[in-house]
């Protein structure tokens, strides 16, 4: 086999893999990561195959880790949050 | 958007602008295969598919890209980018089609599966003329594919906004290699000059569009820095009290990012200019109902607390200000998030809410 080929064969395992990742997080990852997709329309859960399928080992670990959505860090969020620290 | 997920929230204008969209398109390729058929008589019907839909994924690509700096600069185009998620995925959809029929048509029909004959089948990396150019359009459907898939605001919460910013600013490494991709191309095939002319147009007016913008831009936040170094720790003077016309806001710099003072029914209150959602800028928006609205995508959030009306829960820092002598002063620490702020009268003078 060329390298193209084993590069191609690889490609094809991962979204194969993320094929069959994607059903189960649709229907059940998503709400666990995410409290608003708990309850979300059928229409939201197929468009996520698509992207679950393609970045299934991120969403797979914070499925795993039960990670939650974060708030950005913006700079006046920084800087209000340290004010919240300071005079708590 | 601290609700419950929908697959797209519709409304009568979405549903047009989809419409226009999607008929823009067909029209076009229509167009675009009827020209091409009497220009050049021997391409196959296949050609002609595969040309306009390669050109007219340039073309979405090209007015996706302009809409940014358009809309600064004219709020007239906000329509537009407020749904240019939907140009992105009709983009990604377009070029899928292309991509996919051509490797079919050129690397289908022998023995070695398509897609390892798209990478092996020309080598020639060596040679200007005979460039592999089809890999390189390879690459760029991968990158606006994996953006059209994690369009949904889902992913901008769940991949963190600086991944899902990373991956979305890859559109400018898509449009380098869809530039190579057509101009190599070009040399190999006898589709004329009139792509090539334009790609050459276009990204003329592209990057003339992006420079100004940032100058435009530069300019303003540098202005705005001296100022905010000037007043140090203290109050700073922001503008006068009439630089405010009602329902809209002055934007200055404050704290490292802007900070926009809203004048409401004879009130001012300032909150940071950046949205929650996109770091969309608050303070080109309005105050439409007592709420300030995001002109990218309509989040609201009440002027005096910055957070969300039920049932969302976006917040967004505010700031003290006070008037005096006509002029608007601001304190430059942001309150703690969903901190109330005394809405403080544009004609008060020297009253200070602390
Ligand atoms: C797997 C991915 C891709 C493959 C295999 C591919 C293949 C090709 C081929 C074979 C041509 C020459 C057609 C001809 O003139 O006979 C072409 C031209 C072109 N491609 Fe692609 N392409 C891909 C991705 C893309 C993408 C992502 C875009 C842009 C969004 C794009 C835009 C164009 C354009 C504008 C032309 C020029 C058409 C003309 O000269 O009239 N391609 N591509
Ligand atoms: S950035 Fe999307 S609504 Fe503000």
């Amino acid at each position: 086999m060329t390298t193209i080929e084993v590069l191609v064969a690889l490609t094809g395992l991962y979204l194969a893999v993320g094929a069959v990742f994607s059903i189960p997080f649709a229907l059940v990852g998503a709400g666990r990561i995410d409290p608003d997709a708990r309850a979300a329309t059928w229409g939201f859960r197929l468009l996520l195959l698509p992207g679950a399928a393609l970045l299934w080992p991120i969403l797979a670990r914070r499925w795993a880790t039960g990670a939650q959505p974060a708030e950005e860090r913006t700079p006046h969020k920084c800087a209000a949050r340290d004010r919240t620290g300071a005079e708590a | 958007m601290g609700h419950t997920y929908q697959a797209v929230q519709w409304n009568p204008q979405k549903k047009r602008y989809d419409q226009l969209v999607v008929g823009g398109v067909l029209l076009y390729l229509a167009v675009f295969m009827a020209v091409s058929a009497a220009v050049f008589p021997e391409a196959t019907l296949e050609t002609l598919l595969i040309r306009g839909l390669g050109t007219a994924a340039l073309v979405l690509l090209h007015i996706i890209l302009s809409i940014g700096p358009l809309a600064r600069r004219d709020p007239r185009w906000l329509p537009l980018l407020y749904n240019r998620r939907h140009l992105g995925v009709t983009m990604a959809t377009v070029a899928f089609l292309h991509g996919a029929f051509s490797t079919l048509q050129f690397h289908a029909f022998g023995d070695v599966n398509p897609i390892v004959s798209l990478f092996t089948s020309n080598t020639r990396v060596d040679s200007i003329a005979q460039f592999p150019f089809q890999p390189l359009g390879a690459c760029a459907l991968v990158i606006v594919v994996l953006m059209a898939a994690t369009s949904h605001d889902f992913w901008l919460r769940n991949l963190s906004a600086p991944v899902w910013k990373a991956l979305h600013m890859l559109v400018y490494v898509a449009y380098a290699l869809i530039l190579l991709h057509v101009a190599l191309g070009s040399l190999q095939t006898e589709s004329g000059t009139v792509t090539p002319a334009a790609l050459g147009l276009g990204a003329v007016w592209l990057g003339a569009l992006h420079l100004r913008a940032a100058r435009a831009e530069g300019a303003r936040d540098r202005e705005e820095e001296v100022r905010e170094a000037a007043a140090a720790e203290g109050w700073m003077d922001a503008c006068g009290v009439d630089e405010i016309p009602e329902g809209r806001a002055k934007v200055v710099v404050a704290a490292g990012d802007r900070v926009a003072i809203f004048r409401s029914e004879g009130h001012l209150s300032a909150l940071s200019s950046v949205c929650q959602h996109q770091n969309g800028p608050l303070g080109e928006g309005r105050v439409v109902d007592g709420l300030v609205v995001c002109p990218w995508h309509g989040f609201q959030y009440r002027p005096r607390c910055g957070t969300s009306p039920e049932p969302f829960d976006e917040r967004v820092p505010t700031f003290r200000v006070r008037v005096e002598d006509g002029r608007v002063l601001l304190d430059p620490r942001p309150l703690p998030l969903g901190t109330e702020t005394d809405p403080v009268p544009v004609s008060s003078a020297g009253s200070s809410p602390a």
